[in-house]
């Protein structure tokens, strides 16, 4: 790596025009963007990013994860009456107050709440429930209104707002595409789902990248007039982040070696590649990773079963390695899904599509405990559970007391925070 | 007929003069190329030949040049393949006798059984319309399908049956070229729409209101030119509304008989006259032909560029030739501004290159997946303001997908007629520049792609190099 983040953030912020150097330089970036630069740009330009920021980490839980069966309301007759099959007994989950409990393969996150890292907030939802995956995701992670519909997200608004000139890797999703909860309007997070995916694959690559970075200049022996449009400058600045981006990442990435054991699979893989690149000190603030197979409307007790097992295995690997990196403090993790399910069990021993869930926060600087009200098993609507506190809470409580970020402009009004996070 | 043709001149545009080829302004390559972008998914070196011949205007009409019909009204045999499928039928048009000679209990088991059929059917229905927007012989009917589809969205993401996203394609398709009221009319009936916004919720005393809202949002007036109300006392208008399978139903006893008032008009309005009273609102027609220019000539009409346009949309009763022919032959659509500015749909970049380089089909499912990553799945827009495109197009992972699918597809066989015989490198890469850039490149960018094709020692190795080059270039990624 020839270039560092500052002066490739300037470089970019100045924008491709403000230089011209010959191709064949190897240090091309550096050597022209000191050229240019005093003192005073390098200083007014750096963000507030880096390695002392804080960071959060997005769990997304797909396909509406059945929040009964991972936060258990042992102690409810209802419960049990409702769900004879894929209910869980009693003895078995991991108490956290005389009403509910974890489920029994949730040892982790029971010892993480004990150790005062770990919280959970009961009955997360909004209202007007919509029970369509793609919708009730789309509200969920553009943070809008359940009547409206939006093309930003939660998060992407959140860089917009906190940094518009950031470099992209400012955010970093594991997945085939970026998910709209990243997406806003000025920065453009990066998404791949595997390192060696985000890469350019083509033969040639020494000319591929000087096809790339060569500016715009007009000039041509046509007749002609080569037009050096905005969109063409837009595309060589994006490739070459991604170029700069897709080294860093590849490089932090191989190197890395971890005592954890991470679970296999995309879920507990991204958390170690997040892991990886913490500790390779991206600039990144949020990273988003998921968990998919929710959708449980068959069979849920063994598969919902498996999922919990990967959640707590990938979750508390990731824990060690951000102890043993000394990374803890800097590090909240957050957890989500569409909806939750059915409070009555169907038929096919699963769940249909529902509404309110828990949500859990994970971190050393997190207030532990059990947050919020639990909806009641008895006071339906249509069968789906009233959600007690709303998502946007939890957004807000996450914008303002960790990631230091206002909450209207973000959420498009104020919500109340809640007392998860440790001054 | 003097006074209305006096009026009519008077509220046109300057910028929408027909462009008159001259020596200094020649009708060459570069515009032949431009149109050939724009109005379809790019020209291979004969057609860009063909343009030039025919002329900036014989070149429209030739592109215009389709009947207003579905690609199964024009063909019975261009329907997608579902032969591979087992299921209850061979393809969508047996499937549909099937369904309307059977009682509603019998025609519930056949979509049943349907559904186990129905993601490979979508499938094959996706690899159709790719084809056709790759190789068919009707680009400009393709590429205003495109458009409709981003407009009139539905998405198999939500609506679950592909017979009713096959139809409502070729229910685009068949109106792409004629007449919006009636194809707005014919949208506001077509069944995946009526499912996709929830009109078959929509009953009297029980509105459901998303059909009245998205009419007018984003298919019609643009937000800010309607109010809550209207959305309200619309949705009335709309209720009974409903589909039964592939077949519009009027439910007479879910429609509210009650007085509405809509856009500051009263009456027990139903809901053609919503749509009426919708289409006579000036709003529309800019609002229609504001979307029209982005997407053909460039994003930033000017407000007299608008209205010029939508003086000769609403003169004409909607029709949509005589508009998207006066665009597309006017001074603004030869412009500078406006020829390479476009940032390439995933959709165009993929069945452009596979045009341009003469290769065959690749399976539908490396396609599907390739244009999923770069963010662009046709038939699956992910909500029903469509794909937002732009910049949005383009972020470092789309970038790296985009420049990946076109070099795997440059290692199919590639029909680049003529090249092998070029034998000089600089005439063999201003050769490759002109058939897939269609404009000229820096010097500094052609010597690289010169000294990419001398790094090889075979001709075909020299030309694949230079094509895997140029299809990973900011350039390629505009038209």
């Amino acid at each position: 790596m020839h270039s560092n983040m500052t002066t490739r953030r300037l470089f970019l912020q100045k924008g491709m025009t403000l230089v011209a150097a010959s191709a064949t330089v190897p240090t091309f970036l550096d050597q022209t963007v000191l050229a240019v630069a005093n003192p005073q740009d390098v200083h007014n330009t750096q963000q507030p990013t880096g390695k002392d920021g804080k960071i959060l980490v997005v769990v997304q839980m797909s396909g509406g994860n059945d929040g009964l069966s991972m936060l258990v309301p042992f102690a409810d007759d209802t419960y049990h009456r409702l769900r004879p099959v894929i209910g869980h007994d009693a003895s078995t989950v991991h108490k956290l107050n005389d009403y509910v409990g974890l489920h029994p393969s949730l040892g982790p996150v029971a010892d993480m709440i004990q150790a005062g890292k770990a919280a959970v907030i009961q009955g997360v939802g909004y209202p007007n429930p919509n029970r369509s995956h793609f919708r009730s995701m789309d509200i969920w992670q553009s943070a809008s209104r359940e009547d409206q519909i939006e093309s930003t997200g939660w998060l992407g608004r959140f860089f917009d707002n906190a940094c518009p000139g950031c470099d992209p890797q400012v955010g970093i999703s594991i997945g085939q595409t970026l998910p709209l909860a990243m997406q806003g309007e000025k920065v453009m997070p990066l998404a791949f789902e595997r390192p060696e995916a985000f890469r350019y694959n083509g033969p040639d690559h020494d000319r591929y990248e000087k096809l790339n970075k060569l500016r715009s200049t007009g000039a041509s022996s046509n007749s002609h007039k080569v037009s050096p449009s905005g969109e063409l400058d837009f595309l060589h600045r994006t490739a070459m982040d991604a170029q700069l981006s897709s080294e860093k990442i590849l490089d932090i990435v191989r190197k890395y070696q971890s005592a954890s054991q991470y679970p296999a699979g995309e879920f507990g893989q991204g958390l170690r590649t997040i892991a990886a690149m913490i500790r390779g000190g991206l600039p990144t603030r949020v990273y988003y990773v998921s968990l998919t197979g929710f959708d449980t409307h068959a069979g849920q007790r063994q598969r919902h079963d498996n999922l919990m097992k990967q959640f707590a295995q990938g979750m508390s690997a990731f824990w060690k390695d951000m102890e043993n990196q000394k990374n803890d403090e800097r590090v909240l993790m957050m957890t989500f899904s569409e909806f939750g399910r059915r409070v009555a069990q169907n038929a096919s021993g699963g769940t249909d599509h529902g509404t309110a869930a828990p949500m859990f926060v994970f971190g050393s600087r997190v207030k532990s405990g059990v947050v919020g009200k639990h909806p009641s098993l008895t006071d339906l609507d249509q069968g789906d559970l009233r959600f007690t506190t709303d998502f946007r809470s939890v957004y807000a409580t996450v914008l303002q007391t960790w990631l230091d970020a206002p909450v209207k402009p973000i959420l498009g009004g104020d919500f109340k925070t809640l007392p998860i996070v440790r001054a | 007929m003097g006074v209305q043709t006096t009026r009519t001149m008077s509220s046109t545009h300057p910028s929408f003069e027909a462009y008159e080829p001259s020596s200094q302004d020649p009708f060459d390559r570069v515009k032949a190329a431009h149109l050939l972008n724009r109005a379809g998914f790019g020209g291979t070196e004969a057609e860009v030949q063909k343009v030039i011949g025919l002329g900036p205007k014989g070149a429209v009409d030739w592109l215009l040049d389709f009947s207003n019909a579905s690609a199964d009204e024009q063909n019975s045999a261009d329907v997608p393949d579902l032969s591979p499928i087992k299921g209850p039928a061979g393809n969508f048009r047996e499937l549909r006798k099937q369904l309307q000679t059977q009682t509603p209990e019998q025609r519930k088991q056949l979509m049943k059984q349907f559904q186990m059929a129905n993601r490979e059917a979508f499938m094959a229905t996706f690899a159709w319309w790719m084809k056709r927007m790759a190789g068919g012989s009707h680009p400009l009917q393709e590429k205003l399908t495109l458009f409709w589809h981003g407009h009139f969205t539905t998405s198999f993401r939500e609506e679950r049956a592909a017979l009713l996203i096959w139809e409502q394609n070729e229910l685009l398709r068949k109106m792409a070229g004629g007449n919006f009221r009636k194809m707005l009319h014919a949208v506001s009936r077509d069944p995946a729409m009526l499912d996709y916004l929830n009109n078959n919720q929509n009953r009297k005393g029980h509105p459901n209101e998303n059909f009245a809202r998205e009419v007018m949002e984003l298919f019609t007036l643009g937000i800010g030119n309607y109010s809550e109300n209207d959305i309200k006392e619309g949705a009335r208008a709309f209720t009974g509304w409903m589909h039964d399978g592939d077949q519009f139903v009027f439910n007479r006893r879910q429609h509210d008989e009650g007085m509405k008032r809509f856009l500051g008009k009263s009456g027990n309005f139903n809901g053609d006259d919503v749509l009426n009273i919708i289409l006579e609102k000036p709003d529309c027609a800019k609002f229609i032909s504001s979307e029209l220019f982005a997407w053909f000539v460039r994003p930033d009409p000017e407000p007299a560029q608008v209205d010029a346009m939508a003086k000769q949309l609403r003169d004409g009763d909607y029709e949509l030739r005589p508009v998207i022919k006066t665009l597309l032959t006017s001074k603004a659509f030869y412009s500078a501004e406006s020829i390479g500015v476009q940032i390439k749909s995933p959709v165009q970049l993929v069945a452009g290159t596979i045009h341009l380089l003469g290769i065959e089909m690749p399976p539908p499912q490396a396609i599907f997946n390739g244009l999923q990553l770069m963010g662009q799945v046709p038939l699956m827009p992910p909500n029903v303001k469509g794909w937002p495109g732009g910049h949005n197009w383009i972020n470092a992972s789309t970038l790296f997908a985009r420049y990946n699918s076109g070099v795997r597809l440059a290692q199919s066989k590639l029909d680049i007629a003529g090249l092998s015989e070029v034998n000089a490198a600089p005439a063999a890469v201003d050769a490759l520049v002109d058939r897939l850039i269609q404009r000229p490149v820096e010097d500094k960018k052609r010597k690289e792609l010169i000294e990419g094709y001398e790094s090889k020692t075979k001709t075909d190795q020299s030309i694949r190099a230079v094509v895997q080059l140029i299809v990973s270039m900011p350039e390629y990624q505009l038209c």
